[in-house]
C-alpha cells in the first residue's frame, strides 16, 4: 500500500491536485508491480471526486469568464484513469465510484467484484480524496462527514493471491479517509 | 453461474416519461433538440439541446425516483436488504450552479454523486449496497455491470442500476469549451457532414435479479443479460483509440462471456455514436474487428440523434431502446444519416426504424478516459 499528499504535476493536468495524487500513488504500485495490463483493472474511489476541478469550473462559469478547455478534458476521474492506462498499457476496466459509507471496504469490495471474472488476474485500487472547499464542506456537513484534514491518495494491489476478504492481511480495514501514515 | 434477467424498466428522455414515448421518438427517428431556456447560452457556440419540462430541470433525485418507482412497480419487486442500488452519476450539476450563485434553500448534499444512491435506496426501502458510479458516459453500464458480476456470482439476487443526467449549464459549458457541441444543432451520427454531440436529458432505471429468484417470485422476465464486459483504450485521455480497440475489447469480452465469440447471434448493436469527428469512425473500425466478414450484416444504430448525449445515463437508457428492440422487434434509426461517411461504412439503420427479429443484441458504450462497456441481451 502507498499514499501520498503531495504530488508532482502530470502533464496536461492544471490546477488541481487531485489527478497528481491518483498518479503518483498509481504510478507507484505499477512500476513495483509490472504485470499483463490486459488482465489489469483499475477501481478509482473517491466520496467527492475533484472538488477543485469541478468548483473552478462552476465558479469561473457562474462570474461569467471562458471556460478553460482543460477544465473539460480533466473533469471527470476517467482523465486520469486513462493517463495511467496509457502510460502502463492497462486495457482492462476502468471503474470509478463513490460512496458515501466505508468508502474503503466498497472499493475493496468493487476489486473482489471484478476478480470473480477470470479474465482478469488484478485490481488497482485507488482512493483520493481532497480538503475540498466551502461547498463540499457543507456538503459533506449535511451528510455527518467530516473532510480530510489535507489532500492524501492511497493505492494497493488487490489480486488472487491477496483477496481482500482473506490472506495474511485483511484489507477491509483500509479506510481510504484514514490519516494514519502507512509503509 | 445464474442466469441475469431484467424484470423491469423505467425511463425519461426528452421525449417523455415511460416507454411509449421512447418509441415514439428514438424508434420514430425524431430529433427532440430545440434551443434550450434553461439558462442564457448566449456566451456559447450553439443553443440546442434536447431537453424536457420548463426553464429549470427537476431535481436528479426527483427524476431518478420517479424511473425507480416504473421499474420496481413493472418488476413487482419489494427491495430486500441485498438488493443494491448502483446509480450512474456525476451528481446533481444544477444543485452546484445554484450554491456558487449563492441561492438560497440548495440541496447541496445532492451535488455528491453518492447522494443520489443513497436518496434512492431510502426511497426504495433497500438497505444492501449502495454506489454511484463516475465514470463519466459508461458510468451506467459499468453499474448494470457491476449487478450482473455479483448476480451471477451469487453475491446478490437482485439489484437496481439506475443513471441520471439532466441538461444544465455546467456541463454545457464544459463540453462548448472543448467545441464538442454541435454548432448546427443536429446530431448526425456516422454521417459525413456530423459536427458533434448535443446533450439531452436523460434517465433510466432498470431492475436486474438471478432469474431464479424472478422465476419463485413469479416475475416476469423481460430479457436476459447474457455477456457484460469492460475494456481500456491505453491511448488517450480523452480521444478514443482509432481502432476502437477498447471496444473491441469489451465487445469481445461480453460476447465471450455470452458464449458467442464471433458474435454470429447478434442481431443489433445500439452503438455509442456521439456523432463526433473521432468517435464514429473509431467505433465503426471497432465493430468491424468484433464482427469480421459478418459487419456489413450486423445492422448498427446510434439512437443520440435523437436523444442527445445522455452522458452518465447513456448507457442505462440505450440499454432500455435494445430491451425495446428485442421486445418489439423493431430496430431503432440512426437519425439525421444525411451524407455516408466511407469511413463508417456499416448497416447503419438510416432514418427509419425496420422490423426485425431480434434475439440477441449488443449495446455499447465509450468515454474520456478510454473506458468502454459492453452489454449483450437475449429476448425472453
Amino acid at each position: 500500500m502507498t499514499t501520498a499528499r503531495s504530488a508532482d504535476p502530470v502533464p496536461g493536468f492544471i490546477e488541481s491536485a487531485f489527478n497528481p495524487l491518483v498518479n503518483a500513488v498509481a504510478h507507484r504500485c505499477l512500476v513495483d508491480r509490472p504485470g499483463d495490463g490486459s488482465r489489469t483493472a483499475i477501481v478509482l474511489g473517491s466520496v467527492v471526486g475533484d472538488s477543485t476541478t469541478t468548483d473552478l469550473a462552476s465558479t469561473l462559469m457562474v462570474g461569467g469568464q471562458v471556460g478553460n478547455p482543460l477544465l473539460f478534458m480533466q473533469a471527470t476521474p476517467n482523465a486520469v484513469l486513462g493517463w495511467l492506462s496509457k502510460e502502463f498499457g492497462v486495457t482492462g476496466p476502468l471503474v470509478a465510484l463513490s460512496a458515501t459509507e466505508d468508502l474503503g471496504s466498497a472499493l475493496l469490495d468493487a476489486a473482489a467484484v471484478l476478480l470473480d471474472d477470470p479474465e482478469l488476474d488484478r485490481v488497482l485500487v485507488v482512493g483520493v480524496e481532497l480538503t475540498g472547499n466551502d461547498r463540499t464542506t457543507a456538503a459533506l456537513g449535511e451528510l455527518d462527514l467530516e473532510p480530510p484534514t489535507e489532500d492524501f491518495a492511497v493505492a494497493l494491489w488487490v489480486d488472487r493471491d491477496t483477496p481482500p476478504d482473506g490472506g495474511g492481511h485483511d484489507l477491509r480495514h483500509l479506510a481510504v479517509r484514514d490519516e494514519g501514515s502507512t509503509p | 453461474m445464474a442466469e441475469v434477467v431484467v424484470t423491469g424498466f423505467g425511463v425519461r428522455t426528452a421525449f417523455g416519461q415511460g416507454a411509449d414515448a421512447v418509441r415514439r421518438g428514438v424508434f420514430g427517428g425524431v430529433p427532440s433538440f430545440a434551443p434550450t431556456t434553461r439558462f442564457d447560452t448566449g456566451p456559447y457556440r450553439t443553443s440546442f439541446a434536447a431537453t424536457t419540462g420548463g426553464d429549470k430541470p427537476d431535481a436528479l433525485r426527483d427524476v431518478l425516483g420517479e424511473c425507480a418507482d416504473e421499474a420496481v412497480g413493472m418488476a413487482g419487486l419489494a427491495a430486500r436488504d441485498d438488493t443494491a442500488v448502483l446509480v450512474g452519476t456525476a451528481g446533481d450539476f444544477a444543485a452546484l450552479t445554484r450554491f456558487w450563485r449563492g441561492e438560497a434553500g440548495v440541496e447541496v448534499a445532492d451535488t455528491v454523486p453518492a447522494r443520489q444512491a443513497d436518496l434512492l435506496a431510502a426511497r426504495l426501502g433497500a438497505t444492501g449496497q449502495r454506489l454511484a458510479f463516475t465514470n463519466a458516459c459508461v458510468a451506467s453500464a459499468t453499474a448494470i455491470i457491476h449487478a450482473c458480476h455479483q448476480i451471477a456470482s451469487g453475491r446478490l439476487t437482485s439489484a437496481v442500476c439506475a443513471g441520471a443526467y439532466l441538461v444544465e449549464e455546467e456541463n454545457f459549458a464544459k463540453f462548448d469549451s472543448g467545441r464538442a457541441l454541435s454548432r448546427g444543432g443536429v446530431v448526425r451520427p456516422f454521417s459525413a457532414d456530423r459536427d458533434g454531440l448535443l446533450l439531452g436529458d436523460g434517465a433510466a432505471t432498470v431492475v436486474l435479479e438471478s432469474a431464479t429468484a424472478a422465476r419463485r417470485r413469479g416475475a416476469r422476465p423481460l430479457a436476459a443479460v447474457v455477456g457484460w464486459g469492460a475494456g481500456s483504450d491505453a491511448h488517450h485521455i480523452a480521444r478514443p483509440h482509432p481502432e476502437g480497440a477498447g471496444l473491441a475489447a469489451a465487445a469481445k469480452r461480453a460476447l465471450r462471456r455470452a458464449g458467442d465469440p464471433d458474435g454470429l447471434r447478434v442481431d443489433y448493436v445500439n452503438a455509442h455514436g456521439t456523432a463526433t469527428k473521432h468517435n464514429d469512425p473509431a467505433e465503426t473500425r471497432g465493430l468491424r474487428s468484433v464482427f469480421g466478414a459478418r459487419a456489413d450484416r450486423v445492422p448498427v444504430s446510434s439512437t443520440k440523434g435523437t436523444t442527445g448525449h445522455l452522458l452518465e445515463a447513456a448507457g442505462v437508457v440505450e440499454f432500455v431502446i435494445t430491451l425495446l428492440a428485442l421486445a418489439d422487434g423493431v430496430l431503432p434509426p440512426t437519425a439525421n444519416l444525411t451524407a455516408p461517411d466511407p469511413e463508417c461504412d456499416l448497416d447503419l439503420v438510416p432514418n427509419r426504424s425496420r422490423p426485425a427479429d431480434v434475439r440477441r443484441a449488443l449495446s455499447v458504450n465509450a468515454a474520456f478516459g478510454g473506458a468502454n462497456t459492453a452489454l449483450v441481451l437475449e429476448r425472453r
